[in-house]
């Protein structure tokens, strides 16, 4: 493979190629990040208010105030009536200067009433936009609270709707799997004796992993065993779920009743 | 979430299939084969050039022809670039000159077909390796992708026998595929870059050669 004259060279010339590789290799380990980061829980929050029943009444539709009736009404100026034609000037003239006197005033006064009247719209105008504003909040917050309420009830498990046979048994078969599945990757020399029970309150993402820490309800009786059936449920993410999101719900938060040495 | 242990490398490049891995340890030998003669080559091409630098130098410095020739051979190595092609050809040159009775013609014939030959034989050697560097750079990135293809084909297998699909199902997959074209490319880009160097240096050092020949047989064809 190599000429004589390149024997002299072929070491050095190994030892830089194994270094170039080397160097590689540090380059690749430090530049990229390796360690999968999952971003699925941003998508999962999206998706829970997907599922939410359509029947929730709209909430968001506030009652907008009408925009304030700006009243103007200035009083027109009554005509001034034909005055008679009188043959004295004079007369004429002091009568139409009492005449204009009066119709003055009256304007002013009708003017002055006008003014009054239309402050006092404003106001109740205000009034009635606070109240409106009043009865919207009040409103809002009565459907966010039956929302809430409606969400615990799911939540809960609690639900008042009773569910169908047909999802019961998807139910009981999914909680069944994820036993399974569980089961598997329990180590059962930590729970050896007898066959405690234990229950552990979980909550799932609609991929299959769990949305926090399993939460233990009751324990076996043993640390090592409650903590290898912790490590245990971490273990079996991804954990199976039905694909319809409708029973998803009844898995979102999951009380799990666990016996490791079935 | 088990997000520690599933995206290193070293986990990426045991979970590939074997074909996968098979491609990724023959691209890895070819690539630290590919250096290696890569750097034998800098070191030798750079020694040859300095070497028929100062051979020139020597040479074109007016000293005795005879002298020049004995400081050639008398080293322990035999002498190597344009020293070997004037050592061949004066050798054969004294050779002829001994013998005495030859025409001129025949003498400068025969020293110039012991250059040739000595010629061939440096070049020879200077062009070593160089079709490898050409086929590490031409055909590793297929190798490469190769990999890269048969690890995505099995990761969308592996995809269709699931009922939920999702992007995390299949990027590990990929990913680890992809290493594949990555060793690939890692071996090609240099070798191509070498080999490219190395035929022009060696396209210069041939024309030196090859113009010192003319003009040795030339001082020698005035010897004679």
């Amino acid at each position: 493979m190599l000429r004589k004259h390149e024997n002299t060279d072929s070491w050095k010339a190994g030892f830089l190629a194994i270094t170039v590789h080397l160097l590689l290799l540090g380059a690749m380990l430090v530049s990229f990040n390796w360690k999968a980061a999952h971003p699925v829980l941003n998508v999962t929050e999206v998706e829970l208010w997907d599922k939410l029943p359509s029947t929730k009444p709209t909430i968001q539709v506030t009652p907008k105030p009408e925009p304030k009736a700006i009243v103007e009404e200035k009083p027109e100026p009554k005509p001034e009536p034909e005055q008679p034609k009188v043959d004295i000037a004079l007369e004429n003239k002091k009568k139409e200067l009492e005449q204009q006197a009066k119709i003055e005033l009256e304007k002013k006064k009708k003017v002055e009433l006008a003014k009054k009247i239309a402050q006092q719209m404003r106001e109740e105008d205000l009034q009635n936009n606070k109240a409106a504003e009043k009865q919207a909040n009040i409103d809002r917050e009565k459907a966010l609270n039956k929302l809430q309420q409606d969400l615990l009830n799911e939540n809960s498990g609690a639900d008042t709707k009773t569910a169908s046979a047909a999802n019961a048994s998807i139910i009981g078969e999914y909680t069944e799997k994820i036993k399974a599945k569980i089961r598997g990757n329990v180590n059962k020399i930590l729970c050896a004796d007898g066959n405690p029970e234990l229950r552990f309150d979980i909550g799932l993402l609609p991929t299959g992993e769990l949305s926090g820490p399993p939460k233990l309800v009751k324990s076996s009786g043993s640390a090592a065993c409650d903590d290898a059936v912790e490590r245990a449920i971490a273990a079996s993410q991804p954990l199976p779920l039905p694909s319809d999101p409708a029973i998803y719900v009844k898995f979102r938060s999951l009380n799990l009743r666990f016996k490791p040495n079935e | 979430m088990n997000a520690e242990n599933d995206m290193s490398l070293l986990s990426l490049i045991s979970g590939a299939s074997l074909p996968v891995q098979l491609v990724m340890l023959i691209l890895l030998m070819t690539s630290l084969f590919s250096w290696w003669y890569i750097f034998i080559k800098v070191a030798t091409i750079k020694r040859a050039e300095t070497e028929s630098e100062d051979f020139e130098n020597k040479f074109w410095s007016g000293g005795d022809l005879n002298k020049l020739y004995e400081s050639v051979t008398a080293g322990r190595r035999k002498p190597q670039g344009m020293a070997s092609i004037f050592e061949a050809g004066f050798k054969e040159f004294i050779r002829h000159k001994q013998q005495g009775r030859m025409e001129v013609s025949d003498v400068m014939e025969g020293s110039r077909r012991a250059m040739r030959a000595a010629y061939n034989r440096e070049l020879d050697d200077l062009d070593a390796h160089l079709p490898f560097l050409a086929s590490v750079g031409s055909v590793s990135p297929y190798i490469g992708l190769f990999g890269t293809v048969w690890g995505i084909m099995n990761s969308f297998r592996g995809l269709s026998s699931v009922a939920q699909a999702t992007l995390s199902q299949v990027a590990p997959g990929i990913a680890e595929a992809l290493i594949a074209t990555a060793i690939g490319l890692f071996a090609a880009i240099p070798a191509v870059i070498a080999y490219n160097r190395f035929a022009s240096s060696v396209d210069r050092l041939s024309v030196r050669y090859e113009s010192f020949m003319e003009e040795f047989t030339n001082i020698l064809q005035r010897k004679s």
